[in-house]
């Protein structure tokens, strides 16, 4: 390991400073999850300085501020898998940190880092896209938010410039009347890495008619998005397994048209599909996410699917 | 009439506390005055001759305090235990990617690696093979002089023609295994310091210090008694400290004796997988002949093992092969042949199953074939090709002790309900998620059998107060060796456990036992530590008579006393006795020597009695499978063990939990891979081995027929337990879903698909440009220190 210098940040300010002058020779190290792993393999090439910016309690916190939910970039993952805000509102996040690593991957390993890291495989990274997650980056020149969806430009490069702070994660929570589901496919059953992922956003009408659909899947472009031509199929419908079948095939089609066929394909093409139906029809099969009064009272018309999944696996 | 005895009562591990409160010494923990560290220069290439190495930049560097090469090695520079071919230091050629090129050491780890940049080699690098059927074409690159095929055992029995002309039907099926990592949670490290009178001493992660003794000895070219090896407290082996060790023994004996300075040496996580063996992928082609009524008439076999860089223990590992290649199934035609072979890979060697993984995980897939083509059950088909006692194996040895086969099958199908569910998971499911029932059983011979000298000593020391020390040749590595020879010996001497200090195996203080291999710890080690006691046990009662004048065959030892052998009436306690015995100056300690029964091999059509004794087990998994995705959950696992005696049954139960966790880990993920001979994987963030939450509650169930050969009847139990989850699960996978798999891991791609992924150039060319900025950072972050 390369020798560096480490600097621990008691202010936002401070960090910007040293950000602002050390620019791509420093690191910030938040629950150093990653980035330990990178420093120990990285012969050279490895940052001059290091800026612990753990203590940084301005960054922590989750906060619900109307129909907005701003998370701190230093939130660990158990803290968004336990938030009673974040299960009730947005519950694909909470099953997405949940996901992660193991007890104690999560207990260090924060939101931003997850995002900032950019790895393909970011567990929580296709839930805040569908989501409409905004990012706020602070640098000593000021402020700039940026749409999660135009954040990554590949994996592990992101349009953060050096010297620039991951400070706020911000996203409407979900509506009324709104059903999510988080899949993850590892090849064991924690501390895995996703060989694939789906989050999944369906919004019905009273009548049941699907108004609003999104499908992010992971692992699967080589940076995130949500398959618009998978949500159309949708979208003005009655959710139905057909319906979910079709717009898996869709996901699939959007993966091979971007990287084409691989070596991986023959794997790939099936399975997102599969999971793609899977997670919509986890979102039919579950409550809405607002539980309140209001809503709890009412049966939510559940479209009937041509298949309930009864086989999802525990995630 | 006897007093209670303790066999078998699953007493607390007697390293246990030192373990749990962080008391325990690991070879990492010890450190001395003036220690130097060392590190070593590892190959850039799999393959290459070494044209030229110059250590003069690095021995210039402040700190350094030596630089080594394969030139300064006074003795042998090679070691082996079967074939010398393994290289301390590479002198003219590189082999593969682990091997050694020179040795730095320095007054810190930081300078010693610092110095490893300044060694200039130059290297011709040669054309590598990395597959040992290419290997074995005659204008493969050489991996060594003679030949890349460098073993080649054989079985034959009957008539294999015949055999298969009177067959009504033929199964032809071509089986893979991988390469396996022992992942021991504790890397090799060892501290070798100078000996007041010449010599070294080395305290170490070593397995077998005996063999490691040989080597260091041979190496620095003095005798044996001038090289004292101490076993630290290990932290697991599995079979993996044992050539990687002996290797790491030598290097920091010569930084040693070439500084006059204690030197350390501890592999990092990644040094560890890059250089150390690991388990032997097999390429097995299985052909049976069978009757319409499912009798096995014909068995042609051929297994080929990838060797890797150097021969190891792949003689003895493909021995063990050869011999049990038919799984405990009556043929009277077979025709074997085993293979090992070089190629440029990590060399293979020792891992807990030592060959028999591999041909059970062929065996038992077959078994399951036969009854599907015969429209029976993989329980009845077992059944009925099955050894009972009496039968003769494809080596010609007649199996006479209790033959438990079809007690344990039974058990297992029965604990699991495995035929009311085999039928039921084959028909009429639906939905992803489709539930399997899979069986697998072995038979495994105990101890080294026909391999070689198989002796072991031990000695009990009574001290004054009645305390005991007890030591041994046979060392623990975290299998509870020492609570399984103290649990016998205080069976002996009638005392509680905690009366019982158990020491680190020591070179120089007990006698060449050989290797603690081959579960044969107990079996070996146990009867010696037996026969010790009861030496010192003759000699106490004796004493006893003297002192309470009832004849020494009407007293007893037992509950920390001296009984009454009539109504049990303690006369004195033990420590009473002791003391008297000292006063009267008698010997209180024993030295009990144990050599095993006799075994035979002919090596030419491979017949014998190869091992003196069999133990027997079954396992039976239920399995659910994701049919769209090929993820397999272990949902139900009953693992059967026939043990002969259960000395500590908690330790037997822990053999068996720890033996089906690894079997899982490599049915369904564990897979050491290579890409032109470059690991693709050197720490556990890429190497998958199953979580808690990947395995499932092991139900363990317990067999005992004691047999003669072993202390109180106790036989073996650690690599049986490993040797048949595999193909168990894989059993399910396919009653789950009607496809079975015959490479291992039973990976996604492969349950999927039927087969693996494999990478190629090909990528789409919108990615292309993406993907190429991606892969250059993370070859960056990929590369290990090489």
């Amino acid at each position: 390991m390369k020798p560096f210098s480490y600097f621990v940040s008691d202010s936002i300010a401070e960090t910007l400073t040293r950000l602002g002058e050390s620019g791509s020779r420093a690191q910030i190290i938040a629950g150093g999850t990653d980035l330990l792993i990178g420093l120990r393999r990285r012969e050279e090439n490895g940052p001059e300085s290091i800026i612990d910016i753990s203590r940084l309690s301005q960054l922590r916190g989750i906060r619900l501020d109307g129909a907005m939910m701003h998370i701190g970039p230093l939130a660990t993952h158990r803290e968004i898998m336990e938030s009673d805000q974040v299960r009730t509102h947005v519950p694909l996040l909470a099953a997405a940190a949940g996901s992660i690593g193991s007890p104690q991957v999560r207990n260090r390993g924060t939101i931003g880092g997850n995002i900032m890291n950019a790895a393909a495989c970011a567990d929580t990274v296709p839930p805040l896209i569908a989501l409409g997650a905004v990012v706020a980056l602070s640098s000593a020149e000021g402020e700039r938010t940026c749409p999660l969806s135009e954040f990554f430009v590949r994996p592990y490069v992101t349009i953060a410039r050096p010297g620039e702070l991951l400070t706020r994660i911000s996203f409407p929570v979900l509506p009324a009347m709104s059903h999510s589901a988080f899949i993850k496919l590892g090849r064991r059953n924690a501390l895995a890495i996703a060989r694939l992922s789906v989050a999944a956003i369906l919004t019905f009408d009273r009548s049941g008619v699907t108004l609003d659909a999104r499908i992010v899947p992971g692992a699967v472009f080589p940076s995130w998005k949500r398959v618009k031509e998978a949500e159309e199929v949708l979208v003005g419908k009655t959710p139905a397994h057909g319906l979910f079948v079709e717009a898996g095939r869709k996901v699939s089609g959007a993966m091979i048209a971007v990287t084409g066929r691989r070596w991986s394909t023959e794997y790939k093409e099936p399975v997102i599909a599969a999971l793609v139906q899977r997670a919509l029809a986890r979102c039919v099969a579950t409550e809405p996410v607002i539980a309140s009064d209001r809503f709890s009272r009412e049966t939510p018309d559940r479209p009937d699917c041509a298949e309930p999944d009864t086989s999802q696996p525990a995630s | 009439m006897k007093p209670p005895t303790i066999l078998g009562r699953p007493e607390r591990r007697v390293d246990a506390w030192g373990k749990v409160t962080g008391k325990a010494k690991f070879a990492e923990d010890y450190n001395v005055a003036h220690q130097l560290f060392g590190v070593v220069l590892r190959s850039r290439f799999p393959h290459a001759r070494i044209v030229k190495i110059d250590g003069d930049r690095a021995r210039a560097l402040p700190g350094v305090e030596a630089v080594l090469t394969a030139r300064d090695i006074p003795g042998e520079k090679t070691f082996g235990i079967v074939i010398k071919n393994q290289a301390i230091l590479a002198d003219d050629r590189v082999r593969y990617l682990g091997d050694g090129v020179a040795l730095v050491a320095a007054r810190s780890r930081a300078i010693a690696e610092e110095a490893l940049g300044l060694i200039d080699v130059e290297y011709e690098v040669l054309p590598h093979v990395m597959d040992p059927e290419s290997a074995m074409q005659p204008d493969a690159p050489r991996v060594h002089p003679d030949g890349n095929v460098f073993v080649h055992h054989r079985v034959r029995k009957g008539n294999i023609e015949k055999g298969f002309a009177a067959a009504d039907l033929i199964i032809e099926k071509k089986f893979r295994t991988q390469f396996v990592e022992h992942s021991a949670i504790e890397p090799e490290a060892v501290l070798a310091e100078p000996g007041e009178q010449g010599g070294v001493k080395i305290t170490g992660s070593i397995q077998n210090l005996f063999s490691s003794r040989r080597s260091v000895a041979a190496a620095l070219g003095i005798d044996l008694n001038r090289v004292q090896l101490i076993q630290a407290t290990l932290g697991g082996s599995f079979g993996g400290k044992d050539e990687v060790m002996t290797a790491m023994c030598c290097r920091a004996a010569l930084l040693c004796l070439s500084t006059g300075n204690p030197v350390k040496m501890v592999n990092t996580r990644e040094e560890s997988m890059l250089e150390s063996y690991k388990r032997h992928p097999y390429v097995m082609a299985y052909k049976w002949g069978a009757k319409n009524d499912g009798t096995i008439c014909a068995m042609e076999i051929r297994c080929v093992a990838d060797g890797g860089a150097y021969a190891s223990m792949s003689p003895f590992v493909t021995w063990r092969s050869v011999v049990q290649a038919t799984g405990p199934y009556a043929c009277e035609n077979v025709s074997t042949d085993v293979y090992a072979v070089y190629t440029n890979n990590t060399y293979t060697g020792a891992m807990r199953g030592f060959g028999s993984p591999q041909v059970n995980f062929a065996i038992e897939s077959m078994m399951d074939e036969l009854a599907e083509k015969i429209g029976s059950n993989p329980l009845d088909i077992r059944l009925k090709n099955g050894f009972q006692r009496g039968a003769v194996t494809a080596t010609g040895q007649k199996l006479d002790h209790v033959v438990s086969l079809t007690d344990v099958l039974c058990r297992a199908a029965d604990a699991i309900g495995f035929k009311e569910k085999w039928l039921q998971y084959r028909t009429g499911q639906t939905g992803a998620i489709r539930r399997g029932v899979g069986l697998a059983c072995s038979y495994r011979g105990v101890s080294l059998g026909a391999e070689g000298t198989d002796a072991a000593e031990a000695i009990v020391c009574v001290q004054t107060d009645g305390s005991v020390i007890l030591s041994s040749g046979v060392t623990d590595m975290g299998q509870g060796a020492q609570t399984q020879m103290s649990q016998i010996v205080a069976e002996v001497l009638g005392v509680p456990m905690e009366r019982i200090q158990f020491l680190n195996t020591n070179t120089s203080r007990v006698a060449d036992s050989g290797p603690t291999v081959a579960s044969r710890g107990t079996i070996m080690g146990g009867s010696a530590a037996k026969k010790a006691a009861e030496i010192v046990r003759a000699t106490m009662l004796d004493v006893a008579g003297e002192m309470t004048g009832i004849s020494p065959g009407k007293l007893l030892l037992g509950e920390n006393a001296l009984l009454d052998a009539r109504d049990h009436r303690p006369l004195a306690s033990f420590s009473e006795v002791a003391a008297e015995c000292f006063r009267r100056g008698r010997p209180m300690h024993g030295f009990g020597w144990h050599k095993s029964p006799k075994t035979s091999w002919d090596e030419k059509n491979g017949q014998g009695d190869a091992y003196f004794t069999f133990v027997y087990g079954a396992n039976a998994a239920e399995v659910d499978v994701d049919t769209e995705t090929g993820k397999v959950d272990v949902i139900d696992f009953v693992s059967v063990h026939d043990v002969g005696k259960a000395i500590n049954r908690a330790a037997v139960r822990g053999q068996m939990h720890g033996g089906v966790a690894m079997g899982l880990g490599y049915g369904l993920l564990e897979e050491f891979e290579f890409e032109e001979c470059i690991p693709r994987q050197l720490n556990f963030d890429e190497y998958l081995l199953p979580t808690s939450l990947d395995v499932p509650n092991v139900r363990t169930i317990i067999v005992e027929n004691e047999d003669p050969a072993g202390p109180f009847g106790a036989k073996s139990v650690g690599e049986p337990t490993n040797e048949i989850a595999a193909p168990a699960i894989v059993n399910a996978i396919a009653n789950a879903t009607g496809r079975r798999t015959y490479d291992l891991p039973a990976s996604l791609e492969r349950v999927l698909l039927g087969h693996a992924l494999r990478r190629t150039g090909d990528r789409g060319s919108v990615q292309k440009e993406m993907e190429d900025a991606m892969l250059t950072r993370t070859c960056k972050i990929e590369s290990p220190r090489r």
